[in-house]
């Protein structure tokens, strides 16, 4: 055994030595610049994107105010419950505690709480959007019982502080904060805002690391936006079409819209039956409500499904409707523009036209006989407008149709919008049907944008509910980022055909078929309608019709238009002049003070005015009569002391200038010890005896150029209501002659 | 009794005056390799022990003490003469092929995640492997130093041997511990080669091993999954891609420089056991590519400076044992950093002074010192 290792053990230890050195100096570390260095960002990305964790931090959602800046649909933040099952320690008890815990604050199911803890992911949501008072008590039930795996996280809850005023505009959100109808989703984009992210690290099981990684992106709040909508102009139409709706017991809802007509602003839309956004998938309708009472099971199911649909659709822009007579004012437009007709035309109703082999006739079977232009409108005559559609012919007037629009979209801001049903054929027949609004389909609003044109001067302008998009700032002040200035389409009829369409129509009110609308220092001018629901009849083979008027003011310069549409009524009534055009003069009555138009009393008008009543309270007797004296009141005295006690009427309200005050002193106060008697269906001379016979005030309520045989259809207080001595009772009035027209 | 005293310890212990120190550069090395391995440890370890054991220093405390444990091993070592190895070597090649055996007992064996590789009572265990490792190394460079002139025959120098290492490795891989089977055969194949074995034959026999390497691979299906797995982990990222997956964002991940020591993401729990076999991810991870060249580059200086020792030993047998210790460290280091990095089929395989393992790092702290002992005899230092 030689000393030391061989030459060859050195040589092939050499050669060992070199293989070992160069797969680690050059092949690993070769596979080591691969991947460290060649494609770095590739791995890095990888690994970024499984160690870390984005949490979406929520944009508020933008609010959604009135014209005036009133908060219509407003976001809070809320928490999300949600539990991590997989983070829930795998016992029984465990389990059964949170269930229960989680049940009872947040009033959910426990067994479904309980199921979901049995799972195994991290995320299962127990309850979306609770307020903070509940997310407290959670985090306190969490906290008593060192809970793991239940968890909080901020979201935003939509809320419509005026439940369902204006609910078809609004629309709402759904449950990831997306508008799912109305300006909620037309200005979603607006609205939303840009989340925001916040990227922290997590290890394999998903809980966060320790380590200093977190990049946070703010989110970017949603921009607001303005309506055109006043809310006061929008509760009062609201107010008026339910209380109308109810009384007609109209069974297919009601719609109206207030338009400003030189802007296009929508000033109010309503349909009815409507919803609360803030509950938007329930019913709330009363007269819905009523009708499904009687149903059960299926049916029930189905009908539920088929309200749900109907109080979600906005019948103002949505649903087609037949204008019916209404729509004489476009047909009056255009022969005026076109020269075909003048005020000293006159017409020859014998009930009934001939057209082509047809025979159509008038509503008014015995016919209107000899009739001006204006008296041809204010008795909404179908042969006259036969014939005066006639004579434009079937291309000028499908012109003119198309011109006003009524073939298209009106672009509204709204969803959903339909564009009308026109004929497939158009010839004589069908032209004389249209000249009288029959046979074919526009929408609500469509016709009232048609009108606004007729009436503004002739130029035909865009609807809009969108005023302005605007920025909260810092300070809480609004920034205005982009204005919804008015469009203006084009010119269809010249200024003073407009002004001759104006005066015409506004004799409509004062004395025609429309005198319903009539409101007291205002003019105002429209047209009735009553169309027949032809594809009902198709269909069914009952009768069903749709009410309308559709009116403007103050008619000399218009500025404001109505439309108010009933549909199917089934109380008894039908015509427009009767039953639409009364809740349209109630809308004006109390809509046109309030949007500051003044009103200009007639001699006749400012006797009839009522009388604000003053507080004569602890006045010495002689200074409170003398007062009264002096303002031309009439008076009573009651008691023998030497100042007032009590007053009737009470201060702050009205009395007609024809009542008695009466100024109780010493002993002597009021008593509830009066009934009012019944005065509907008395003709208003002989209700107003009843009342003062009762020691009551009467204020009569209606159109004043009202007929001889002006009955009384409705009173307030109601009959067989007891109440004091000189309490005002109001009688409304409704003309019945000359408004019962189609 | 005086007298016979000292020729007794004379026998087993290094005798003076024939021996010199121990060499500096390697002991340094070892040293270097040991501590970068343990403060390793120590960051890998943390996240997993905490959520293991709810004891961020469970593995590292544990690590530290084999660690000092070996030290002692190892400098204990170098006080004894390595001559006396050769005594035990057959012996020790006989008593690991029986305890080989006795773990594919069901009942003696235990069986971890399916393999059956351990032997031991109570909490102590232990592969046989690891001590079949060392007595094939003992064994072979005993022979080959005895049997040296007759190494180009066939019989002596690949038939015998070749015997010896199938039957080892064959035992071994039984147990389906497949990067045991295929270390050692690596080990014995450096030392036939390096022993003096006929080129001719060994190349020849080495062509036909790959070949059955080869029909191994496609025949059984668990290497054929491997395989597939290891040509596109990311047809089962979540699955048997995982851990190669997780690896590679980890290596990927680190670019140049790291993330910084104690800054890996991929330990939160991504890498399964990040402190065993994939510990050299986690140092590509925190390190870069820097550090990962720094550990690689260690391993070829200790690599370089056991080569040297082996040439300047005082006999074949001591030069042939560096060789072979120094063999299976090497190619232990570069499996494991060829699974690490998808070069090769994923197998278990750790890497030496870096994974955690108590029972392993005395193992190779007491190689070590036998390496460190045989360089005490070096002829270059008696010759300055």
């Amino acid at each position: 055994m030689g000393k030391g290792p061989s030459r060859s053990i050195v040589i092939r230890s050499t050669v060992m030595l070199a293989i070992f050195a160069v797969i680690l100096l050059i092949g690993l570390a070769a596979v080591l610049v691969n991947y460290q260095i060649v494609n770095y960002s590739f791995y890095q990305t990888k690994a970024i994107s499984q160690q870390t964790m984005d949490t979406t931090l929520a944009a508020n959602r933008g609010t959604i105010y009135s014209r005036n800046y009133t908060e219509l649909a407003v976001s809070a933040q809320v928490e999300t419950v949600y539990i991590a099952p997989n983070s829930i320690p795998d016992d029984e008890a465990t389990c059964r505690l949170i269930a229960s815990g989680l049940s009872a604050i947040l009033g959910v199911d426990e067994e479904e709480v309980y199921a979901k803890t049995q799972k195994s992911n991290y995320y299962e949501i127990v309850k979306r959007r609770i307020e903070s008072d509940l997310a407290d008590q959670v985090r306190a039930f969490v906290d008593e019982n060192d809970l793991a795996g239940i968890h909080l996280v901020n979201d935003t809850k939509r809320y419509y502080p005026y439940n369902s005023l204006a609910c078809h505009i609004l629309g709402f959100t759904g449950t990831d904060n997306v508008g799912l109808d109305g300006i909620e989703a037309v200005y979603n984009e607006y609205l939303q805002g840009t989340s925001g992210k916040l990227i922290t690290a997590k290890n394999a099981v998903g809980t966060e690391l320790p380590i200093e990684y977190e990049t946070y992106v703010e989110a970017e709040n949603g921009k607001n936006v303005v309506l055109t909508i006043d809310e006061t102009v929008q509760y009062y139409l609201e107010k008026h079409l339910q209380e109308a709706r109810i009384e007609q017991q109209c069974l297919e809802g009601a719609a109206g819209i207030v338009m400003n007509v030189k802007t296009g602003e929508i000033l109010a839309m309503a349909s009815l039956p409507n919803y609360d956004p803030n509950q938007y998938y329930t019913i709330t309708d009363e007269m819905v409500l009523q009708s499904l009472s009687t149903l059960t099971g299926e049916e029930l199911e189905t009908e539920t499904t088929n309200y749900r649909n109907k109080i979600w659709r906005n019948k103002c822009t949505v649903d087609t409707y037949m204008p019916g007579s209404t729509f004489k004012i476009v047909t009056l437009s255009m022969a005026l523009e076109e020269g075909l007709i003048s005020l000293g035309n006159t017409y020859s109703c014998p009930g009934y036209i001939r057209v082509a082999d047809r025979i159509i006739r008038c509503w008014k079977s015995g016919g209107h006989g000899h009739q001006t232009l204006a008296q041809a409108i204010q008795n909404s005559c179908n042969p006259a407008f036969i014939e005066i559609g006639a004579s434009v012919g079937t291309d000028k007037f499908y012109q003119y149709f198309q011109n006003f629009g009524l073939t298209e979209k009106t672009g509204v801001d709204l969803s959903g919008e339909s564009s009308g049903i026109w004929f497939s054929t158009f010839n004589e027949v069908e032209l004389a049907t249209a000249s009288f609004g029959q046979n074919f389909k526009i929408t609500p609003l469509q016709m009232i944008t048609a009108v606004a044109a007729a009436c503004n001067g002739g130029e035909l302008v865009t609807p809009h509910v969108v005023k302005e998009i605007t920025e909260t700032q810092p300070d809480k002040s609004q920034k205005v980022v982009k204005s919804f200035e008015t469009t203006k389409r084009r010119q269809i009829i010249s200024q003073e055909t407009s002004e001759l369409v104006c005066s015409l129509l506004e004799q409509v009110v004062s004395v025609g078929s429309g005198k319903n609308a009539y409101v007291k220092g205002y003019r105002v001018a429209g047209k009735t309608g009553t169309s027949e629901k032809i594809d009902d009849y198709v269909a069914t083979g009952i009768k069903n019709y749709i009410s309308s008027f559709i009116g403007f003011a103050p008619a000399d310069d218009p500025e404001y238009a109505i439309l108010v549409l009933l549909d199917t009524p089934s109380a008894g009534e039908i015509y427009g002049g009767i039953i639409a055009a009364p809740v349209a003069g109630d809308i004006l009555s109390d809509i046109l003070p309030y949007l500051g138009v003044q009103p200009q009393y007639t001699e006749e008008e400012l006797a009839t005015l009522d009388i604000a009543i003053t507080s004569y309270l602890d006045q010495p007797i002689e200074e409170a009569t003398a007062a009264l004296i002096d303002k031309e009141i009439k008076y009573v005295v009651k008691g023998s002391g030497d100042t007032v006690t009590a007053q009737m009427p009470e201060a702050g309200t009205t009395m007609p200038q024809s009542g008695t005050m009466i100024l109780y002193t010493g002993e002597a106060s009021p008593t509830k010890d009066i009934t009012v008697p019944n005065l509907v269906d008395y003709s208003v001379a002989g209700a107003t005896n009843r009342i003062k016979q009762s020691g009551l005030n009467v204020r009569v309520v209606g159109n004043e150029n009202a007929g001889s045989d002006a009955l009384v259809i409705s009173q307030s207080p109601a009959a067989g209501e007891v109440v004091a001595e000189g309490t005002v009772i109001t009688i409304r009035t409704n003309s019945s002659e000359g408004v019962s027209s189609m | 009794m005086a007298e016979q005293r000292p020729k007794k310890q004379n026998k087993w212990f290094v005798k003076k005056g024939e021996a010199g120190g121990i060499d500096i550069v390697f002991l340094i090395l070892v040293l270097c390799l040991l501590g970068f391995g343990l403060v390793m440890v120590a960051s890998s370890s943390y996240v997993a022990a905490l959520h293991k054991y709810g004891d961020s220093y469970h593995y590292i405390s544990r690590q530290l003490i084999f660690a000092v444990v070996g030290l002692v091993v190892m400098l204990l070592v170098t006080v004894f003469d390595y001559h006396q190895l050769r005594r035990f070597s057959l012996a020790l090649l006989i008593v690991s092929v029986i305890l080989l055996v006795l773990v594919l007992i069901p009942g003696i064996g235990i069986k971890v995640n399916g393999a059956r590789r351990w032997l031991g009572f109570g909490s102590f265990r232990f592969q046989p492997s690891e001590i079949a490792k060392l007595a094939i190394i003992l064994v072979f460079a005993s022979y080959m130093a005895a049997n040296y002139k007759r190494m180009k025959e066939f019989k002596v120098g690949i038939l015998l041997p070749a015997a010896v290492l199938l039957l080892v490795c064959g035992l071994v891989a039984v147990e389906t511990h497949v990067s045991g089977a295929i270390l050692i055969f690596c080990v014995g194949a450096v030392l036939i080669f390096v022993g003096g074995a006929s080129l001719k034959w060994f190349l020849g026999i080495g062509a036909t091993g790959v070949v059955a390497l080869a029909g191994f691979a496609i025949l059984t299906p668990y290497a054929k999954g491997r395989i597939t797995t290891w040509l596109n982990p990311f047809a089962d990222p979540t699955g048997d891609g995982f851990q190669t997956i997780q690896s590679l964002y980890a290596i990927g991940s680190g670019g140049l420089l790291g993330l910084g020591l104690g800054q890996s993401r991929q330990k939160y729990l991504y890498i399964p056991e990040p402190q065993n076999d994939y510990i050299f991810s986690i140092v590509c991870e925190e390190l870069g590519f820097i550090g990962a060249m720094m550990v690689i580059v260690l391993f070829v200086l200790l690599i370089w400076r056991g080569f040297v020792i082996a040439y300047h030993a005082r006999d074949k047998f001591g030069s042939l044992l560096v060789v072979g210790i120094i063999s299976r460290v090497a190619v232990q280091a570069i499996l494991n950093i060829a699974v690490v990095t998808n070069s090769i089929p994923p197998t278990g395989i750790s890497l030496p002074f870096f994974s955690y393992g108590g029972t392993a790092l005395l193992m190779l702290l007491f190689e070590m010192g036998i390496v460190l002992a045989v360089s005490r005899y070096s002829r270059l230092e008696t010759n300055e």
